[in-house]
């Protein structure tokens, strides 16, 4: 009631639902009746914002009602509304009337759009990744192309460190500049709790220009100073319990037992929604103090990230940073960086010559391509069996006409039922896939959830209920409005034959698009297998390793000693990186009639004796490294890829150097693959250097739990106060093709919803058929003919479609798959059998559904189909 | 009841106008009868009985001033009319006749 104006501007309701109720309120009321609504709205806004907008939402859906609804124009004046409320009345009578086929349409469509909802929930997730940064528009990231001598560019985003530097000071239209390190595993210590947690070292604008909120602390000066440590709410209760929002800030906490950092700062959890993790941020500037090599233009660091002036000319910043590199080290190597939006980079992340090429991006639209699928299955069935019962209707067409009806009429009656159907469809859908979802989640590891207060969601239902119900509808208000009425009257419609080709194209389609995604399905099944099963060169079965704390790798010895003490422990070794990456490589090796100017970027691994044994691995040609050479620590092996790359007809005890050590190859190892099967194996370099060795890897037999427990007595007795942690090699090189299993389980499910969807419509279809010849199989019945003709003579026409379906799906399957295929550097071929086996599976499961239905018909007595007339 | 039909959530919009006198509009009459008689009321309930008490000519109303809250829309205040008065005075009229007629042994509980 108060009439001064206020100062601050007072949160408005959705628009949307504004909008809404503008559009159907009584012109009289709604000056008021708005006003009240949005009184109330401001009133609780400014307690509980959420709650307020979900019930103004309910108020604006509990005002659509009869009395305040405008009623003049709208309901009542207008003949067309009066035919509209007909159709509609019609529309439900013939729902009730046919009930089976009621269910069967709107089975399909419900199978089809609860699908394409949910695939469309992880696409727009996926989409929507990073989005959400206030800045995501001008927020660009620094990638480094390195040149090969053999033609290939590697790209990398880890950047020489003073590039951050030369951003700031010399770029003008660069704004913000920050790192964003690797991710550490760092062991945290506050009073008795300690555990190892995962994040990075980051600058101070890392928060001005990435949106992550505060829930203590001041995000603009949190990591000035180098002691500091920013955490996340997750981190801030583990150690200091519920009250952290008043406990966690200026606490200290102890990190990897040497450094105590201060909390300043405690961020929200890092949802599903940035692809960017970390539960906690560290200083960049602290590390780059302690590691004179970061701070070189040689070494490649932290990736960089920066945001651009509002209106700054990016190109000219591209331009001038790709030689950066090459000015500052006197083209020491042909390195050249690229600039490119931060926000593409998650489904934009595999590069191919010094270009992005692909990346989950592919997945993205895969899956939106089979929603599509389904859904246009699914509107195909509508189709078809309403065209195909259209001589049930032509009685009802006829009269119609008879009685003054234009054909636009009828064709609004057809959309009216398809209309009906699917908004039924949809809203069942929706709520299949409200229970659907947990479970989805659990497969894809997202958190999906429907937004019924997001704007969009709605846009997103009534497009699909318009692109539904118009596919489905269309045909059939053209179609069945066109008949005659003279004989639509006598009952006596025959369809034409161009309708019933269209039909049977119909069917055509979709069983071709089932085929393609079981071929699909196949396919991606058989390269998944092919990836987990390859002999990767190293015996990944039973090797547990683990990352080896300070005080174990001071008594390396005596811990090796102990383990092998365990019976279930057959072998150990150590090695300086996790086995799935090298974790060093370098440009810097040198041998004998190496070309200068060549550059090589070679991964290099530091390992103790007995570690190619362990990993079963093969020496080649040469020996493996050995205790009775005392030489041997400046000795090397490679792998059979740096043999090549070096070129000697016979590489062992030739000269070799890496970082300016010279020793000679006394090996070769057989190659074996470390990371991804979509790279080819990269040339590698082996040291026997102990000293730089901090993962251990322990093979065991027998009985493995008892085993892990034998080696976590060891590891605590040697290490305590350390958290004892160890992976298996099977599971961490599994858990890195996550991505594909999943694609893989969902192609799969989807395939078979396909096939399902088609089926139901084949099941439609042919029972009808059965339906309507039930005379001429009693006539053929009584004449002798047998059960099985009967069943053979009603498939046989749809038999022929699966053929021609099959026909058609093949080619296109095939070039698609080796499309995909082609994206792994190791794959399997595309074989006869999947093609095979689809078209086996697509046309076994349709004549079974159509025998089915043809059984039926074929085993009634024909005394009861000539019985009638 | 006769022509002066009133149902009973009418007859208590009716009231809480009267009681309100001059501020009442919408929100002040939703909120005056769920304070008062602890029922929840939907603005649509609610806005239904004022247009169906405003048609039988049991109120009228105009709008009041705009002001910066609400969106900028203007209140619509309601007022009793002297018809509105007498169907009040009738409801009641007609209670009271009832409630004299009731025999006194009617609400005689008594444990028998």
């Amino acid at each position: 009631m108060s009439n001064k104006p206020t100062e601050k501007p007072i949160p408005s309701p959705p628009k949307w639902l504004l909008a809404f109720l503008h559009w159907f309120c009584d012109p009289d009321l709604l000056e008021d009746v708005e006003g009240d609504l949005v009184e109330l709205f401001e009133q609780r806004v400014t307690n509980t914002p959420r709650k307020a907008r979900w019930l103004f939402a309910f108020d604006v859906v509990k005002l659509f009602r009869p009395g305040i609804i405008k009623t003049n124009e709208f309901f009542k004046t207008q003949n067309n509304n009066a035919m509209l409320f007909n159709h509609v009345k019609m529309a439900i009578r013939h729902a009730l009337r046919y009930k089976g086929y009621t269910v069967l349409n709107l089975f399909g469509l419900i199978v089809g759009l609860t699908s394409s909802i949910l695939i469309l929930l992880w696409v727009n997730d996926e989409v929507e990744k990073d989005q959400f940064h206030v800045n995501a528009g001008r927020i660009y990231q620094v990638w480094r192309n390195m040149y090969q001598a053999n033609g290939e560019v590697i790209t990398t985003g880890s950047i020489p460190g003073p590039l951050g530097g030369a951003l700031t000071n010399n770029y003008p239209e660069v704004d913000e500049v920050t790192y964003y390190s690797w991710e550490l595993e760092l062991l945290f210590r506050l009073d008795e709790s300690v555990s190892y947690e995962k994040g990075r070292y980051v600058s101070p604008e890392f928060f001005s220009i990435f949106s992550f909120p505060f829930a203590a602390g001041d995000p603009a000066s949190a990591l000035n100073d180098p002691h500091s440590v920013v955490i996340s709410e997750k981190l801030a209760k583990k150690y200091f319990g519920e009250s952290w929002k008043t406990d966690a800030l200026s606490k200290v906490i102890k990190i990897d037992e040497s450094q105590e950092f201060t909390v300043s700062g405690v961020f929200e959890d890092v949802g599903s929604q940035s692809s960017m993790t970390f539960d906690f941020l560290l200083p960049a500037h602290e590390y780059i103090a302690r590691n004179e090599w970061i701070r070189s233009w040689f070494n490649g660091g932290f990736s960089i990230y920066f945001t651009v002036k509002p209106g700054a000319d990016l190109v000219a910043v591209q331009q001038r940073i790709e030689q950066e590199i090459n000015n500052n080290t006197d083209n020491a190597a042909d390195e050249r960086l690229m600039v490119l939006k931060a926000t593409d980079t998650y489904l934009h992340s595999n590069f191919k010559n010094a270009v992005p090429s692909g990346g989950r991006i592919q997945y993205v639209r895969i899956l939106t391509i089979i929603a599509i699928f389904l859904l246009v299955i699914s509107c195909i069935n509508f189709m078809n069996l309403s065209t195909a019962r259209a001589s049930r209707r032509t009685k009802e067409i006829g009269v119609r006409k008879v009685l003054g009806a234009q054909r636009r009429t009828l064709g609004q009656q057809f959309l009216v039922e398809s209309f009906m159907i699917t908004i039924v469809a949809v809203l069942l859908s929706i709520g299949l896939v409200l229970l659907i979802v947990p479970y989805f989640n659990g497969l894809t590891d997202k958190q999906l959830y429907l937004d019924f207060t997001d704007s969009r969601f709605w846009m997103g239902i009534s497009a699909l209920i318009a692109v539904t119900g118009l596919l489905s509808g269309s045909y059939p208000a053209l179609l069945l409005p066109s008949f005659k009425v003279t004989n639509s009257l006598k009952g006596a419609v025959r369809q034409s034959a161009s309708s019933i080709y269209f039909r049977n194209g119909l069917v055509v389609f979709q069983f071709a698009l089932s085929i393609i995604l079981i071929i699909g399905s196949l396919v991606v099944a058989r390269q998944m297998n092919f990836v987990l099963n390859k002999n990767l060169g190293l015996d990944k079965e039973n090797m547990a390793y683990l990352y080896m704390p300070q005080d174990l790798t001071n008594r390396r010895d005596v811990y090796k000693t102990e383990l092998l003490n365990i019976p279930e422990v057959k072998e150990v070794s150590f090695a300086s990186g996790n086995p799935l990456s090298y974790g060093r490589s370098t440009g810097s090796s040198q041998w004998d009639g190496k070309d200068p100017n060549a550059e090589i970027e070679v991964n290099v691994l530091m390992v103790d004796l007995g570690f190619f044994s362990s990993m079963g691995m093969e020496i080649a040609d040469g020996r493996d490294f050995s205790k009775d050479f005392a030489s041997d620590t400046a000795n090397y092996i490679i792998n059979e890829v740096m043999a090549d790359i070096m070129g000697f007809d016979e590489p062992v005890g030739e000269n070799l150097s890496v970082w300016g050590m010279k020793g000679k190859v006394i090996g070769i190892v057989k190659n074996f693959h470390m990371q991804s099967l979509y790279e080819p194996v990269a040339p590698l370099i082996v040291r026997y250097s102990p000293p730089y060795t901090s993962v251990a890897l322990i093979r065991l037999q027998n009985d493995i739990p008892k085993g892990i427990a034998g080696i976590e007595e060891v590891t605590t007795a040697l290490s305590p106060g350390f958290p004892f942690q160890y992976e298996f090699l099977d599971a961490s090189y599994a858990a890195s093709y996550r991505t594909e299993m999943t694609l893989s389980t969902l192609v799969n499910i989807f395939a078979v919803v396909s096939i399902f969807i088609s089926c139901l419509g084949l099941f439609g279809l042919s029972s009808f058929s059965a339906d309507q010849r039930s005379r001429e199989i009693g006539i053929r019945k009584v004449h002798g003919a047998s059960v099985t003709g009967l069943v053979i003579l009603l498939s046989k026409d749809y038999s022929r479609l699966m053929i021609v379906a099959f026909l058609l799906a093949a080619p296109v399957a095939w070039y698609y798959m080796q499309e995909w295929l082609n994206g792994f550097a190791f794959r399997t071929d595309l074989t006869l059998s999947a093609f095979m086996l689809a078209g086996f599976t697509a046309f076994v499961v349709g004549a079974l559904t159509v025998s089915v239905k043809s059984y039926q018909a074929a085993s009634v007595n024909p005394t009861r189909t000539l019985k009638d007339e | 009841m006769g022509k002066y039909s009133i149902g009973e959530f009418e007859e208590i919009v009716l009231l809480t106008v009267a009681v309100l006198y001059e501020s009442a509009y919408g929100i002040a009459i939703k909120e005056d009868i769920e304070t008062r008689l602890k029922r929840s009321v939907s603005v649509g309930a609610m806005r239904i009985a004022l247009k169906r008490l405003e048609k039988k000519g049991f109120l009228t109303s105009e709008f009041g001033e705009a002001t910066a809250v609400r969106g900028g829309k203007r209140k619509r205040y309601f007022k009793v009319t002297p018809f509105g008065k007498k169907a009040l005075e009738e409801a009641m009229a007609a209670r009271q006749q009832l409630w004299e007629a009731i025999p006194s042994v009617a609400f005689d509980f008594k444990f028998i």
